[in-house]
């Protein structure tokens, strides 16, 4: 049977018959709909957007949480964490968020536009596991938020601690924007360098403390560039090739290290100051004013 | 007595505290650091009865975990006092909790939990077992039944009452207090009768029952209510109408004042009592009137919190031991389906077939049956009680858990970068010393002369100590090795040179020497090669103890084989001990990695023996073959 005879498909299909206006009717009502339904999903983000909270223990992540959480009333105590726990915060009224910025107070997008969410991880050096799982694939995450005790950062191991888990953030930031399959590269994940406690004596202004980190950082770098190559290679044998092209952090790895280079790879790293307790109260007001230019 | 208790989450949040004497954040700190992430102190089960204890600075800690809910309860106590019923307290206080508790705590995304209105359940707790401890008259469990004729008064109260906060408890009194001192004999559970007397008849439809009376002439537990408590109330309240909100200290909660712990409590109580009254409308009468009635809501409190206390105890009974003959079909089929869509709350039974599974598999891996155990054993105390995920099974939740506890055990507390710590120790001025021990044949030399050519490419002046003057040919084997690395250092750049003084001296003074001589003439490391020795060897092993002392070297690696099997804990135990008291081991180099294909257990049982972690690997034949340990890898290996 050809197609030019009178009952094959083609036929019936340009023929007035009451199946195919069914048919056609049903289309031209529904595919509209589904496509609409399909773009407005993808449009409004399902979950909150999240920030994560990294930086060495003690820094006082789970402070600025629960600090966040309360709003305006102190912190709660804390102490050393072992789990990570997410809250959803409010944005103070204070702050407007960059998204909402010609929404008027009323509209209920502009309260949505406040809410996020506050990841806090454990900063225990056996306990990165959960913090660097949530950045291999980091998909909500819209910030990350690297608090350090800018009184610990005064000294070389406080200093150096916080200097190689900030390089391992930033390099596996990297290593996500390098790898990434599409041109434009993936969505940007901004970085804020939370310079915390500095209503302490012997804490460095955050000038000071972002000038300490990228000289720590760069010797990381160096030292890291030097270092063994890691291993489970040649054990399992199949996985040689995973650490034979190893990456440094920033322009090539050579010159000393800058937060200004991380932007080539889409993370702007800005240094905050502030402290969550204090005699006078807490000042968190630039750590918001960034989480706001962020939502 | 008791210093301080904490309820705090698993994420580092103090949800409710009590303080009596304040200490540092650090003690509880170094709690979590060591019991619950280094677990440097093996803990123990719970099933013996006793609870663990913890030791810090002075301190006894003792805790329990609510583990569904993710919650520590520590208690924390001078070490000289002994306090008997502290277990008693975290058990009634998990129970009364969770009860009161366990619903808002289930709330995603929030770590606020108001519980403010604990604190009259706490201090009924401490009262009823300080009480029951003291031994004195007083019978174990007297209930406290008030007429029956008040009861609809009580109903109406909220459950506490100022009458709780007995400011003349002993406890309270750490600090030289601005409250008139009341009379001691209330503060004790022995109150005088006759005050009991007081009360009664004070009381709105001041009937002494013949239960009261019962009271009185039994030593009762209720201190509470009593005539000059209630003087002390009202000038209590006189003060706490100064008072401002609590606030959260770097203790916990406190005062403002230290010296007023006494109030804390109180406004404490206050707040929840009244929520509707601010503090300023507390009014002396309002207190008194709360007073009088107090015994009653007493009472409620009292048998609220056993309710809740026994309802916890049930469940905690039925998930232990669930299976009855009654329903056990239906049971089982629902357990099946359950284990397959998940949902399920673990027991001990569900687990202990695929644990000993998981224990089989490690054990192919080469680990060490004792690390198996321990590993499989630190696992069932994570999963015990807990409800699997949707859609996974046993076997999967138990999978993740294994890889999670391998993933802890393996990775380092702290960086181990070398290169790192020794331009640290050389700015101070002087060479980094390291050496290496281990057992005979296991690569002590090859290791060593690995470390140091990769020294050697980062242009370091590396002086090799040849402080094995045991075993003959030791010496000459060294040379040959300095002698191949010269030869490469010369292309790769850096320097490096043998220090040796032939057999039969002392290798503790070689290796002083060889610190000297690498001082003076500017070699900024000295690797020092030691005799291999049997872990079991008492005299050669007690000789490390002076080599530590000696060279005292920067750090010790120890060298052991990737293919010794369930010695491996022996050995790293030993090794790490022998250099007596204050000084370990600082790392393993694991030898001869290339030979083992996946069976890399050897890893994980000489850093569960010792918690001490891997520095570096060996993984063949060439000077090059070294490597630092990648944790995810060893990982994937172990599981796969
Ligand atoms: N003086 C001062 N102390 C602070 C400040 N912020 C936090 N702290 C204290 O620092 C300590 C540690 O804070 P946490 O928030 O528990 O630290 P963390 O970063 O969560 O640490 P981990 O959970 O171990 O990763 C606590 O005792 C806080 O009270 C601050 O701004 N000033
Ligand atoms: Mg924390």
């Amino acid at each position: 049977m050809a197609w030019y005879d009178s009952d094959s498909w083609a036929t019936a299909a340009f023929a007035p018959h009451l199946s195919t206006i069914v048919i056609t009717l049903l289309v031209a009502v529904v595919l509209p709909i589904l496509l609409h339904q399909f773009v407005y999903k993808r449009a409004t983000p399902t979950t909150l957007p999240s920030f994560l909270l990294l930086g060495p223990s003690g820094a006082g992540k789970t402070a600025f949480l629960t600090l966040t959480e309360r709003r305006a009333v102190a912190a709660a105590p804390t102490h050393t964490s072992t789990s990570p726990l997410t809250i959803q915060a409010l944005l103070p009224d204070s702050f407007t968020p960059e998204s909402a910025h010609f929404r008027s107070p009323g509209d209920p997008a502009y309260e949505r536009a406040r809410r996020f969410l506050l990841v806090d991880t454990p900063g225990h050096g056996k306990l990165r596991h959960f913090a660097t799982g949530q950045l291999v694939n980091p998909t909500h995450v819209c910030g990350i938020v690297f608090v350090v005790d800018a009184a610990s950062v005064a000294e070389e191991a406080g200093l150096n601690e916080a200097a190689e888990y900030l390089h391992d953030v930033l390099l596996s930031l990297q290593k996500r924007y390098t790898n990434a399959k599409t041109s434009k590269g993936p969505r940007e994940i901004p970085v804020l360098v939370a310079a915390n406690k500095l209503d302490l004596f012997t804490a460095l202004p955050p000038h000071l403390v972002k000038i300490a980190l990228e000289k720590a950082v760069s010797d990381v770098r160096k030292s890291r560039a030097k270092g063994l190559k890691d291993s489970g290679v040649a054990m399992g044998g199949e996985d040689d090739g995973v650490d034979e092209e190893r990456e440094w952090l920033g322009g090539g790895g050579e010159g000393p290290f800058e937060f200004r280079q991380m932007d080539e790879v889409g993370t702007s790293v800005v240094v905050k100051g502030g402290n969550v307790l204090g005699g006078d109260g807490a000042d968190v007001r630039g750590w918001l004013e960034w989480i706001a230019e962020q939502l | 007595m008791l210093d301080t208790f904490e309820i705090l989450t698993t994420s580092g949040v103090v949800l409710w505290s009590r303080t009596y004497a304040p200490i540092g954040p650090n003690i509880i700190n170094s709690l979590i650091r060591d019991v619950f992430i280094e677990e440097r102190i093996p803990p123990q089960s719970e099933d013996t009865g006793q609870k663990p204890t913890y030791r810090k600075e002075g301190y006894t800690l003792k805790w329990t975990t609510a583990k569904d809910l993710g919650l520590i309860f520590v208690a924390v106590y001078q070490s000289l006092v002994h306090l008997t019923w502290i277990d008693k307290l975290l058990d009634n206080v998990r129970a009364l909790f969770t009860g009161l508790f366990g619903e808002e705590l289930r709330k995603e995304h929030s770590s606020l939990v108001d519980c403010d209105k604990f604190g009259p359940y706490f201090d009924r707790q401490i009262q009823e077992l300080e009480r029951t401890s003291d031994g004195s008259a007083s019978a174990p469990n007297v209930k406290l039944t008030p007429p029956s004729s008040s009861n609809d008064s009580a109903g109406e109260e909220p459950p506490l009452l100022p009458a709780l906060q007995k400011p003349q408890r002993p406890l309270y009194d750490t600090s030289a207090d601005s409250t008139p001192v009341p009379t001691p004999d209330t503060s004790r559970p022995t109150t005088p009768a006759q005050s009991h007397l007081v009360t009664a008849k004070a009381r709105p439809g001041g009937k002494l029952s013949r239960r009261d009376r019962k009271k009185a002439t039994a030593v009762s537990s209720a201190p509470a209510s009593s005539g000059d408590e209630a003087s002390t109330k009202r000038k209590a309240s006189g003060k706490s109408a100064a008072k401002k909100n609590r606030t959260w200290g770097e203790f916990g909660a406190e005062e403002d004042d230290p010296s007023m712990v006494l109030d804390y409590s109180q406004a404490d109580a206050r707040d929840s009592t009244s929520e509707t009254e601010t503090l300023e409308e507390i009014k002396p009468e309002t207190w008194g009137r709360k007073t009088g009635k107090g015994q009653f809501v007493l009472k409620d409190l009292d048998e609220e919190m056993d309710a809740i206390i026994a309802g916890q105890n049930a469940e905690r009974q039925s998930s232990v031991g669930s299976s009855g003959i009654v329903g056990s079909s239906l049971g089982a089929i629902g357990g099946l389906f359950r284990n397959v869509v998940g949902g399920k709350t673990l027991t001990k039974e569900d687990l202990a077939k695929p644990l000993r599974g998981m224990e089989e598999h490690l054990l192919k891996k080469n680990v060490a049956r004792e690390a198996a155990v321990r590993l499989c054993e630190g696992v069932e105390r994570d999963l015990v009680g807990l409800k699997t995920g949707s859609f996974t099974t046993i076997e999967s939740t138990i999978r993740t858990s294994m890889e999670k506890a391998l993933t802890k055990i393996l990775t380092p507390t702290s960086s181990l970068d070398l290169l790192r710590e020794i331009q640290t120790v050389n700015s101070s001025g002087r060479p980094y010393v390291l050496s290496i021990v281990g057992v005979n044949g296991v690569g002590k030399s090859t290791n060593l002369s690995k470390i140091a050519f990769f020294l050697l490419q980062n242009h370091h002046r590396v002086l090799i100590a040849a402080a094995d003057t045991f075993r003959s040919g030791a010496v000459e084997q060294l040379r040959v090795h300095v002698k191949n690395l010269k030869e490469l250092s010369k292309r790769e750049g850096g320097e490096v040179d043998i220090f040796e003084k032939g057999y039969g001296k002392d290798a503790a003074n070689i290796a002083a020497d060889a610190v000297t001589f690498a001082s003076k003439n500017s070699f900024n490391v000295v690797l020092i090669d030691t005799a291999g020795r049997r872990h079991n060897d008492q005299r050669l092993m007690s000789s490390l103890e002076k080599f530590g002392k000696l060279a005292n070297p920067d750090k010790i690696l120890m060298v052991g084989e990737a293919l010794v099997g369930s010695d491996s804990v022996a050995q790293a135990r030993n090794f790490n001990n022998s250099f007596g008291p204050g000084r370990g081991l600082d790392g393993f180099v694991i030898s001869k990695c290339d030979t083992v294909g996946d069976m890399v257990g050897t890893l994980v049982s000489m850093v569960h023996a010792t918690g001490i972690p891997v520095v570096f690997l060996g993984v063949g034949q060439h000077y090059a073959d070294l490597r630092g340990l990648n944790v995810g890898s060893v990982c994937r290996l172990l599981m796969s």
